[in-house]
């Protein structure tokens, strides 16, 4: 079977898309409210550390995707039990992507349709583009991406007239702790969470691509998300942080010259786009865990089932919209913390240790 | 309604199982079987209107007991 591989400009775009997911969105924050700029700002700088982990990781092991370095670095049995922690993150993150889509689509869209019908052909939609494999999935992204980015644009200029800068007033109002419990939440829903694309960069082109993807994907798409979150606060001022779906209110508010108007649809498009890719990259992610501990032939095998079980999961995993909104802001910062931080520092360590070592052991290449 | 599932299990029969049994690769056959028969009963319950539990509430009753609500 020959080798997929995205191309640079694709994995960026693929990097931005997953990180939009569905924190365009339900927004970022949380607590720090009208100060949700600043938390974004600091969340993403937080960020960058881990980011530069994560791509040291893939550049030490090219062509390697996440569950071979771990089988690697940690060896046979402890590398297993990590990947098995992996493979439930990621499987556990579609599910809840796919919920947080499927819910906005009951409380704005088709109230009277049972939640199940959206989750399932979304999910239907995954299991496709993942069978189809990560090469023509990078490929829809490169072509769609750009087209939702000036999308994201005309809708941001025409929320001008609908701006109030003294929403932003007052600056720091409740102290510095908010603004930090809400960058801590940014920090982890969404910007590293791309922990997950270590299971995809295994396809990248080239050695170096991982810092490049990286960085420009992580800056396309943290202007979108700070971006995005701050015309919210602009427009619907402290109403923003009360509100389950932010975005999609701030944007029905559009109307120019009693013409353009109702354009919520946009919101709506854009999140379809970003949640599909974001389900699928974990979907697919999950599939090779699974492949990879269970030593299958192709990870192929078992993404019906795979993709069925991650909608059933997404179905029940929380009975309410205030559960789900509770679970992203309070819950989840802490409960994704091990994947995103823990175990990916002691992996980096002990990686630079082996490669150290390896290399002292060689003689040096001229 | 129970009937839909089954209905679409003997379809993915055909596009799912079949293939890998007759390519002989009985591994990635097992575990997928595995969590066919998962899918399966999730599905049957589920259009009984069985309440399934939700693996958030033990993850969030242990983070709310260790940092606090």
């Amino acid at each position: 079977m020959q080798k997929e591989q995205i191309s640079d400009k694709e994995a960026i775009f693929l990097y931005a898309s997953f990180l939009l997911g569905s924190t365009a969105l339900v927004g970022i924050g949380g607590d720090a409210k009208n100060d949700a700029w600043l938390a974004g700002i600091i969340g993403v700088i937080m960020s960058i550390p881990m980011l530069l982990i994560y791509s040291r990781l893939s550049n030490l092991y090219p062509g390697r995707d996440l569950f071979d370095i771990l089988d690697e670095i940690l060896g046979k049995i402890l590398g297993k039990i990590v990947s098995i922690i992996y493979t439930l993150f990621s499987f556990h993150l579609g599910a809840l992507v796919i919920h947080n889509f499927a819910q906005f689509i009951n409380t704005a869209a088709m109230p009277e349709t049972p939640i199940i019908i959206s989750m399932f052909f979304l999910g239907l939609v995954c299991i496709y583009a993942v069978r189809l494999g990560i090469e023509s999935l990078s490929k829809t992204i490169g072509l769609f991406f750009p087209l939702l980015l000036i999308m994201i644009f005309i809708v941001q200029l025409l929320t001008i007239p609908n701006l109030h800068f003294e929403n932003l007033k007052p600056f720091l109002a409740n102290g510095l702790k908010p603004v930090f419990k809400g960058a801590f939440t940014a920090f982890a829903f969404p910007f590293t969470e791309t922990v997950v694309l270590l299971g995809v960069f295994s396809s990248l082109k080239t050695k170096k691509s991982a810092y490049k993807i990286s960085f420009f994907g992580l800056l396309i798409g943290a202007i979108v998300i700070i971006s995005l979150s701050t015309r919210n606060t602009l427009v619907l001022g402290g109403l923003a942080g009360s509100l389950y779906f932010p975005a999609h209110v701030a944007v029905s508010m559009i109307s120019v010259g009693d013409f353009i108007q109702r354009i919520e649809v946009t919101v709506a498009i854009t999140l379809v786009f970003n949640v599909f890719v974001k389900s699928s990259v974990c979907l697919l992610v999950a599939c090779r865990g699974i492949k990879k501990i269970f030593n299958l032939v192709e990870y192929r095998s078992v993404v019906i089932q795979t993709g069925l079980l991650m909608i059933f999961l997404s179905y029940i995993v929380y009975d309410n919209i205030m559960l789900m909104t509770y679970w992203a802001f309070k819950v989840y910062p802490y409960y994704a913390f091990p994947m995103e931080v823990i175990f990916p520092v002691i992996v980096w360590i002990v990686a630079e240790i082996k490669v150290r070592k390896a290399n002292k052991l060689k003689p040096v290449e001229v | 309604m129970f009937l839909l599932p089954i209905l679409g299990y003997i379809l993915l029969f055909f596009i799912d199982f079949k293939p890998l049994y007759k390519q002989k690769r009985w591994s990635d056959f097992w575990v997928n079987t595995f969590i066919g028969v998962v899918t399966f009963t999730m599905a049957m319950l589920l259009s009984f209107g069985v309440k399934i539990p939700s693996p958030e509430k033990p993850i969030r009753e242990l983070i709310t007991m260790l940092f606090g609500k």
